[in-house]
C-alpha cells in the first residue's frame, strides 16, 4: 500500500516530480560528464608527457636517478633485455643512451641532448616518429644522420640535409666528435623538449660515443600502460637491487601532483555545485512536503505510524531519486561516450595547452562505465539525503497539527 | 463496579500556554461512556467539541486529566502506542471526510485493516460487506475528488468502522451534508452501532441528528452543563 501511495503521489504532485527528476537529472548528467572529461584530459595529459618521451617505466642502474653520471650506466645492456625477455605485461622494451653535447652549425654552437635510441621499437614506446614535420624518421643503419628537434633546429639555423657538428665525451670519458647531417626535424609540440632534444641510431652512437653495449636507462611499454605501476614493482624484482625501475607517476612526480591539484579544484566546483542542488532539492521538497501535511495527518490519525511515514515518504524520493539518476547517468554517459570517440578539439588554444604539456589540443572523454555507475550512486545518495531534513520536520507535526496545517 | 469502557478524567485543555493570549477549551471535564454507547456531544461552536473528541481519540493531548479506553490509560504516553491505538481499536470521521486523495474508495476503506495486517481476501470480504451496508458499493472504484461530499462522508464511516474498532469517534459528521444525506447518514451509524456494537460517539449542534442519540453531553464554555439519557 505505501508503495502505491508513494507512486499515485509522484504522479499527483507532477510538476513537483518533473523538476525534481530534471533538476537531478542535469546534475547526475553534469556529474558524470564532468567525470568523463576530467579523467579524460588527465589520460591525454599522461598519454601526451608519458608517450612523447619519457616512456611508462624506466629501467636505470642503482644510483643513476640521483646521480646521472657515467659511473652509474647500464654497462650490461644485453643482460638486461635478456632479463626481461617474455617477460609478462612487457609490450617493448628498448634501450636508450642519454648525453649532452655541443652542437655547432655553420652560424651557431648550442648545448643540447643528444640521444642514443634503437628507432624502430622507439616508434613503439613514444612519439618521436609521429611527430615528425620535415625530411624522415631515423633507421638502425643511419651513420652520422641526426632527428632533431624543431626548436634546435631553429636555434641552430640548420635545416634537414645541412650538416652540424658535435662534440661531447664519450662513454669512456674521451673526447668524442663527429660531423652529423640533419635527417629529420620533429615538432612535439612541448618546446623545452624541441628546443633541445636530438637523436640518433644507436649503432652509430655505440661506436663514436664508445658506448657499445651501455645505456643511461631502458624504456619499457606496457601491455596495459595503467597498470605501469604494478608493471614497475614487478620489474625491480627481476632485476634485483643492481638496477632500479620507476613508473611514470615516479618519474614525473610533479605531473602526477599537478593532475591532484586539477582534480582537487575540478570537485570542489561539483561539489559547490552539488551542496546548491542539495540546497535546491530539500527547499522544494520541504514546501512540497508542507503541502501535504494535512493529508500526512490524516495518515497519522488513522493509524499510520511515524515510522511508516517516513518510510512512505522515502520511497518516493527513492524512486524520483533512481529515475533521475537512471536517466542522468543515461545523458551524461551518452555525451562521455560521444565526446570519447569523437573528442572536443579545442581550437586556438594550442599556446594554452603546450603549458600544460599538451601537444594536441583533441580532448577525449574517458568512458568508464563504472565511474559513471559510481557518480551515479553518489548522486543517488545525495538526492536522497536532501530530502531526509524534509521528512523529519514534517513526521515531527502531532496528527492533529498536520490536520489542521494551512 | 464494573469498569468504564471510556473514563475520561478531569480533563483540562489550554490552548497556548505559554503565550499571554490564553483559551481554555475545555475545563476540567469528567465523563464516562459504556460499551455500545450512541452518544452525540452538542453545544454550540468554540464549546470545546471537537477538542474533548481530539482528546478521547489519542489525537491531542490534554493540559490536565487522563483518558482511559478499556482500563488502559491512552494520555502521557508514547506517539508510537497512540499510533497502534488508533489503527487497531479507533475509528475517526472528520467533518471535512479526510480521505486520502490519491487512493480510491475501496483503498481508503481498505488502508486501516492493511495497515493491521489483514489477509488481501479477508479485506477484500469485510470492504465489500460495509459497501453493501453503506450503499457505496458503486462508489468503490472512484476517487475522493469523483464523489460528492455525501458520497465521500459515506466512504470515511465505512474506512472508520472496516477495521472493526472499538469507538468511532465522528466529528460533525453531517457537518457538510444535506439534511436527507444527514439523516441517511445517521440511520447507517445507528444501524452499525447497533449491529456490530461499536460505541459511537459523535459531536453536532444539528437537532436532527441529536434526536437519535441515546447519551447526549452538552457542552458550553468548555464545561459540561448536560449529561443526559434521553432514548
Amino acid at each position: 500500500m505505501f508503495f502505491k501511495i508513494a507512486i499515485r503521489n509522484i504522479f499527483a504532485y507532477r510538476k513537483r516530480s518533473i523538476i525534481t527528476v530534471i533538476l537531478l537529472a542535469c546534475t547526475t548528467a553534469l556529474l558524470v560528464f564532468a567525470t568523463a572529461y576530467m579523467d579524460g584530459s588527465h589520460g591525454r595529459l599522461i598519454q601526451s608527457s608519458v608517450e612523447i618521451y619519457p616512456g611508462y617505466v624506466q629501467i636505470t642502474h642503482q644510483g643513476f636517478r640521483e646521480n646521472p653520471s657515467l659511473e652509474n650506466l647500464i654497462f650490461d645492456a644485453a643482460q638486461v633485455s635478456e632479463s626481461l625477455q617474455d617477460f609478462p605485461g612487457i609490450e617493448v622494451l628498448t634501450p636508450r643512451f642519454e648525453s649532452y653535447v655541443l652542437f655547432s652549425s655553420a652560424e651557431k654552437a648550442v648545448g643540447g641532448m643528444f640521444t642514443a635510441i634503437d628507432p624502430e621499437k622507439e616508434r613503439q614506446v613514444s612519439r618521436l616518429a609521429a611527430s615528425l614535420k620535415q625530411g624522415s624518421y631515423l633507421t638502425s643503419t643511419d651513420q652520422a644522420l641526426v632527428y632533431m628537434g624543431s626548436e634546435l633546429a631553429k636555434r641552430l639555423k640548420v635545416g634537414v640535409g645541412d650538416q652540424l657538428a658535435f662534440v661531447g665525451t664519450g662513454a669512456d670519458y674521451s673526447f668524442a666528435a663527429d660531423t652529423l647531417t640533419v635527417k629529420g626535424i620533429f615538432q612535439t609540440g612541448l618546446f623545452d623538449f624541441d628546443s633541445r632534444a636530438s637523436f640518433v641510431a644507436k649503432p652509430y652512437f655505440d661506436r663514436v660515443m664508445a658506448a657499445e653495449n651501455y645505456a643511461t636507462h631502458f624504456i619499457v611499454q606496457p601491455v596495459r600502460p595503467a597498470e605501469a605501476a604494478t608493471l614497475e614493482v614487478a620489474i625491480g624484482q627481476r632485476l634485483g637491487a643492481e638496477y632500479e625501475s620507476a613508473s611514470w607517476q615516479q618519474t614525473m612526480a610533479g605531473l602526477v601532483q599537478a593532475m591532484r591539484v586539477d582534480s582537487i579544484f575540478g570537485y570542489i566546483t561539483l561539489a559547490i555545485i552539488f551542496m546548491v542542488i542539495f540546497f535546491v532539492v530539500m527547499i522544494y521538497t520541504l514546501l512540497v512536503v508542507y503541502a501535504r501535511v494535512r493529508e500526512i495527518g490524516i495518515l497519522r490519525a488513522v493509524g499510520t505510524g511515524p515510522g511508516q511515514i517516513f518510510s512512505m515518504l522515502l520511497l518516493e524520493s527513492v524512486l524520483l531519486g533512481l529515475v533521475s539518476v537512471l536517466l542522468g547517468g543515461l545523458i551524461g554517459g551518452a555525451l562521455a561516450y560521444y565526446f570519447h570517440i569523437n573528442p572536443i578539439v579545442f581550437s586556438g588554444f594550442d599556446e594554452q595547452f603546450k603549458q600544460y604539456g599538451l601537444a594536441l589540443t583533441a580532448m577525449p572523454t574517458d568512458f568508464a562505465p563504472l565511474v559513471i555507475l559510481r557518480d551515479m550512486a553518489v548522486m543517488f545518495v545525495l538526492s536522497v539525503s536532501a530530502t531526509l531534513y524534509p521528512i523529519f520536520k514534517v513526521n515531527a507535526f502531532k496528527p492533529i497539527e498536520a490536520i489542521h496545517h494551512v | 463496579m464494573n469498569q468504564p469502557f471510556l473514563d475520561v478524567k478531569k480533563i483540562s485543555k489550554i490552548f497556548h500556554p505559554g503565550r499571554e493570549v490564553k483559551v481554555q477549551a475545555l475545563v476540567d471535564i469528567s465523563l464516562t461512556f459504556d460499551r455500545g454507547e450512541f452518544v452525540v456531544i452538542s453545544g454550540p461552536s468554540g464549546s470545546g467539541k471537537t477538542t474533548l473528541l481530539n482528546i478521547m481519540g489519542g489525537l491531542d493531548s490534554p493540559t490536565a486529566g487522563d483518558v482511559f479506553l478499556d482500563g488502559e490509560r491512552i494520555t502521557g504516553v508514547e506517539e508510537k502506542f497512540l499510533s497502534r491505538l488508533r489503527r487497531d481499536h479507533i475509528g475517526f470521521v472528520f467533518q471535512a471526510y479526510n480521505l486520502i486523495p490519491v487512493l480510491t474508495a475501496r483503498e481508503n476503506i481498505e488502508y486501516v485493516m492493511q495497515l493491521q495486517g489483514r489477509s488481501r481476501s479477508e479485506c477484500d470480504r469485510r470492504t465489500r460487506e460495509v459497501a453493501e451496508k453503506l450503499a457505496i458499493a458503486e462508489l468503490l472504484d472512484k476517487l475522493p475528488g469523483e464523489m460528492s461530499g455525501g458520497q465521500q462522508q459515506r466512504v470515511a464511516v465505512a474506512r472508520a468502522v472496516a477495521s472493526r474498532p472499538k469507538l468511532i469517534l465522528a466529528d460533525e459528521p453531517t457537518a457538510n451534508l444535506d439534511s436527507k444525506s444527514a439523516e441517511g447518514l445517521m440511520d447507517m451509524m445507528q444501524s452499525l452501532n447497533q449491529d456490530e456494537r461499536i460505541t459511537i460517539i459523535f459531536s453536532s449542534h444539528d437537532p436532527l441528528v441529536i434526536g437519535k442519540a441515546k447519551h447526549s453531553i452538552l457542552l458550553k464554555d468548555g464545561q459540561v452543563t448536560a449529561d443526559e439519557f434521553p432514548g
